[in-house]
């Protein structure tokens, strides 16, 4: 039978709407389920006024059998096979014939009891009783309290419907008696109306300017998006995260399409878009890559006939890009270049000191970097973008568009004459921005990127500052996650070790933490990342551990080291090879005391072992060399027969304890080789965990 | 409509919603919600009405009148209601419709955006109101005013005259609005934003005004503990002119912003809570 909730509130932000109706789902199932309601279809809908919650339901609990016990066997039974006192009385206070008595076993022993069918309570009873405590558990990222109670929502709710198969559920909560009426829209029609079901509530909701169903509100908005830009031949800038936070913030879509004076084409599209998009929620209208003089944005009205909508929309637009213009006029009369001194008074972090210290070492760290990299040639040019990078930090620009930190860093450079490579590693210098962007696309501006995040993890994690949670105030795990991308993606071979050492001698006069301390605290940190990526990357657990084991000093390197793995793990010789390390490994748990003296070899088992372990260990060293990780194993691997041969013939654990300790540090021996490969003995087999 | 019809119709509005009519504060303030009859009155538990027009000086937004949009001193309607309404939003609605417009040919949106005023400890949750993409309006649930948390909780109405009047007249340009049939905003102002533009970038003394905010700020703290609250709160309100005069001569590091609004609002939350804990349960 059909379930209907429809939470009315003041207008709640898009991310808190759609996460209600996440855990209105999840926990709405879970409850009835626990309390035996069979739930079929459930789905949510909503708009920024309206939490919706529709299901079918079965009518009330499944019946359930239950077991009464009463006193124990010994007493309740006389030794003549009657019923004693104890029996009768508990029958009589049960209220039932004494022949539904019946023996119940239980661990404690046997009672006298019996069974019954649980009468099963109907739906709406379990809803009144469960709801309340599902709406009081729904969490916001922020919520508040209204008027005169303590109750908190993420805004104030203004109605409560709640049907089940037509008829309201007697429910209380917080104030508000559930009731079958709900309202149009807040402007275009917002009179009372009674629901019978949801076929009708959606379809006189839809007759009173609400499309309750969001998927249909977003067709609506493509619909339109399409048919304005047919006119115009042009695409709408693509915008998925604008889109979605309009989606729900409205109840009726409307598209308007407006436009604004050519003039302000001179802004370039980054600063265009974004004055659009974070003033008035506008989209850019582009024809390829090239901006044309309109926009779009979504309304929530039925019609804009007077096209007041329209006229009013450009007219603060206007305004806004009029003060873009200004911005970027005013900015670009002072060169990047004489800002830098002003760095030194703008704070990076009070330990750290200023931007313009921070320029400093990222100078040094670039210089490193591109001698370390072999891209000399471009030395000088990326050296002055490490310098200017953070100088649009100054301009009014980027202190009225904060996100447009860097990109205006290179659209000004560019514009005063920079080198192409250096405006370039500007632009891209804070990328990635979070875990799904790319990295910069330029050699440049990787580099760039690189230096500034090791700074900034280097530097804060050695001032003392730990994250815990959802608590990153210098976005390091962000950081520590581009640098193993950046490092990763754009294949640069370095040692993290070296890099380390460089970016901390940078900040060694500021750290309150010793030098050693902060480079285990980094080593650790990106290790973390690197595992999230390859997890990310799909590799099994396992594997990754197995390839992190010899360390992180190459990610490069790290990462290849997995691909091997997860490339073998299907060949016939994997599984009995870790079989053999896992042996291996078993049995060194008695450590070998003494250096290895192959005088001492008796047997031909670990004559052959050993000699077959210095060839192997030679060809492995020159694949290892060269990070063919893949062909190291395959070498590695041909260490599995004379092993099978040194366990069938050979007695490690010989009574003499020199010849003990010998064959233990043979084995001690080729376990280091492999080791150097990979972990094997982290790899969890299926054989293993039936 | 004129500026000051505007002004007249808001007040009447308000005043049939039970407000009472305050007069304009006499001190430099950044906004209508830091005079006494906003911080002191959301405090408590005592129920509370007021509409009033507070000029509200932000010395960085100065323009020197050349910017159409932007002045260094603006004017704001204030309204507090507490406990807020059930039906406020429809009552807020009511006030743009007594002002002539007719919501059903506009889009009017309430678009997250809560609030925060780290100087007076203060912060709330609500949206900013905008009219056909233009925001005219900025509507709070106090949560915490002084560093407590309030109880019951105020609603703010705080309706931008300037945003409001230029939608109202179709202008694109604060100077063309009229004040009066008579007289322009251009007449009242033009020459105030110029010269008060010169003196909050250029002139304005930096070690004087430094030398002035350890001077109120030790003065508040004498009258916190001589318990002249109200007194002690409007040295607090020159504290925070002060600041926001060095921080429009960039005279403030990020470092000593911090420092700053953290004293003044030590100060201010001291005052908060001696005045609850006085006022009490009367």
């Amino acid at each position: 039978m059909e379930f209907l909730l429809e939470i009315m509130t003041e207008e709640l932000p898009s991310s808190h709407v759609r996460s209600a109706l996440n855990q209105l789902e999840m926990k709405f199932r879970q409850e009835l389920e626990a309390e035996r309601v069979g739930v079929g279809s459930l789905k949510t809908l909503g708009t920024c006024r309206r939490l919706v919650v529709l299901a079918d339901l079965e009518a009330g609990q499944r019946e359930e059998e239950e077991i009464i016990t009463g006193p124990p066997r010994q007493i309740a039974v006389l030794p003549d096979g009657n019923f004693s006192p104890a029996a009768l009385g508990f029958a009589r206070s049960q209220g039932i014939p004494l022949e539904k008595l019946e023996t119940i076993k239980t661990p404690r022993g046997e009672y006298l009891g019996f069974k019954r069918i649980k009468r099963g309570k109907t739906t709406p009873e379990i809803i009144a009783e469960k709801l309340p405590s599902i709406l009081s558990s729904l969490t916001f990222p922020k919520s508040m309290r209204w008027g005169e109670k303590s109750f908190r929502f993420s805004r104030p709710i203004k109605n409560l419907l709640c049907l089940f198969n037509g008829a309201v559920v007697p429910l209380n909560f917080e104030g508000w008696s559930a009731c079958n009426k709900t309202r149009g829209h807040f402007i275009h029609s917002d009179r009372e109306i009674e629901v019978k079901n949801f076929a009708q509530y959606s379809q006189i909701l839809k007759e009173n300017f609400v499309i309750i169903d969001p998927e249909e509100r977003k067709q609506l908005i493509l619909n339109q998006f399409q048919e304005k830009m047919s006119i115009l031949k042009a695409q709408v800038y693509p915008d998925e995260g604008l889109l979605e936070r309009l989606l729900w913030n409205v109840e009726q879509p409307l598209v308007i399409m407006g436009a604004f004076p050519e003039k302000f084409l001179e802004l370039p599209l980054e600063v265009l878009s974004t004055a659009m998009r974070e003033g008035q929620k506008l989209f850019s209208v582009v024809k390829g890559k090239k901006q044309l003089p309109y926009f779009l944005g979504i309304a929530d009205a039925p019609a804009d006939p007077q096209k007041f909508i329209v006229s009013g929309n450009e007219r603060v637009l206007r305004a806004r890009l009029e003060d873009a213009r200004f911005f970027w006029q005013n900015d670009l009369k002072i060169p990047l270049a004489e800002r830098v001194s002003q760095l030194k008074n703008v704070v990076f972090q009070e330990k750290l000191g200023s931007y313009g210290d921070k320029i400093e070492r990222l100078q040094k760290l670039v210089a490193y970097l591109t001698d370390r990299l072999d891209l000399k040639s471009e030395k000088k040019a990326l050296e002055e973008a490490a310098r200017l990078c953070k100088a649009d930090l100054l301009t009014d620009m980027v202190r009225e568009f904060p996100e447009l930190q860097g990109i205006m860093g290179g659209l000004y450079s560019q514009k005063q004459g920079a080198a192409k490579i250096t405006s370039q590693a500007i632009y891209e210098h804070y990328r990635p921005l979070s875990l799904e962007d790319k990295v910069p696309n330029s050699e440049g501006g990787a580099i760039l990127s690189l230096a500034d995040k090791l700074d900034t993890l280097v530097g804060v994690l050695g001032v003392g500052y730990t994250i815990s949670g959802s608590s990153d105030p210098f976005g390091l795990r962000r950081n520590a996650h581009a640098i193993c991308k950046i490092i990763l993606e754009k294949k640069f071979h370095l040692s993290l070790h070296r890099l380390l050492d460089k970016a901390i001698a940078l900040v060694k006069d500021r750290l309150s933490i010793s030098e050693e301390e902060l480079k285990r605290l980094c080593l650790e940190f990106l290790e973390n990342r690197l595992r999230f990526i390859l997890e990310r990357k799909g590799y099994r657990y396992d594997l990754i551990n197995a390839a992190l084991a010899p360390g992180i000093e190459y990610l490069d390197y790290a990462e290849a080291r997995v691909k091997a793995l997860d490339d073998l793990k299907q060949s016939k010789n994997f599984e009995p090879f870790i079989l053999m390390v896992k042996r291996v490994k078993n049995i060194l748990k008695e450590i070998p005391k003494g250096p290895l003296n192959s005088a001492l070899f008796k047997e031909n088992g670990e004559k052959e072992l050993y000699s077959a372990l210095k060839i192997i260990q030679k060809n492995s060293k020159e694949m290892l060399a060269k990070g063919d990780f893949a062909g190291a194993q395959k070498i590695i691997f041909r260490l599995q027969a004379p092993l099978t041969n040194f366990f069938d013939q050979v007695l490690v654990m010989a009574e003499d304890k020199k010849i003990r300790n010998n064959r233990l540090a043979l084995l001690a021996q080729v376990q280091n080789l492999i080791k150097e490969i990979a972990d094997y003995s982290q790899i969890v087999l299926e054989t293993e965990s039936k | 409509m004129s500026m000051q019809q505007l002004f007249l119709k808001l007040y009447d509005f308000w005043s049939n919603q039970g407000c009472y009519l305050a007069p304009t504060y006499d001190l430099e303030v950044g906004a209508g919600t830091m005079t006494p009859d906003t911080f002191f009155r959301v405090l408590g538990k005592k129920p509370w009405k007021v509409a009033y027009v507070q000029p509200s000086r932000r010395p960085t937004d100065g323009r020197y009148g050349e910017n159409p949009h932007r002045v260094q001193k603006h004017f704001q309607f204030q309204v507090i209601m507490k406990p807020s309404p059930v039906n406020i939003q429809k009552i807020y609605l009511d006030s743009l419709i007594s002002l002539g417009i007719n919501l059903k040919e506009h889009d009017l949106r309430f678009d997250e955006d809560d609030w925060e005023s780290p100087t007076i400890g203060a912060w709330g949750v609500g949206w900013q109101v905008l009219l056909d993409g233009l925001e005219i309006t900025q509507f709070t649930y106090f949560q915490q005013a002084g560093g407590l948390e309030l109880f019951p909780v105020s609603v703010e109405i705080t309706y931008g005259l300037e945003r409001l009047e230029m939608f109202l007249e179709q202008k694109d340009n604060i100077y063309d609005l009229k004040w009066s049939d008579e007289v322009s905003y251009r007449d009242l102002r033009y020459r105030e934003e110029k010269e008060f533009s010169i003196y909050n970038f250029e002139q304005a003394d930096i070690q004087m005004l430094q030398r002035w905010f350890v001077f109120a700020e030790k003065e508040a703290q004498r009258l916190i503990n001589q318990n002249l609250l109200l007194p002690a709160y409007d040295f607090c309100l020159k504290c925070s002119h002060l600041f926001n005069l060095l921080d429009s001569r960039g005279a403030i590091s990020v470092t000593e912003r911090v420092k700053m609004i953290g004293q003044i609002r030590t100060l201010v939350n001291q005052i908060a809570s001696n005045f609850v804990e006085q006022e009490g349960e009367k």
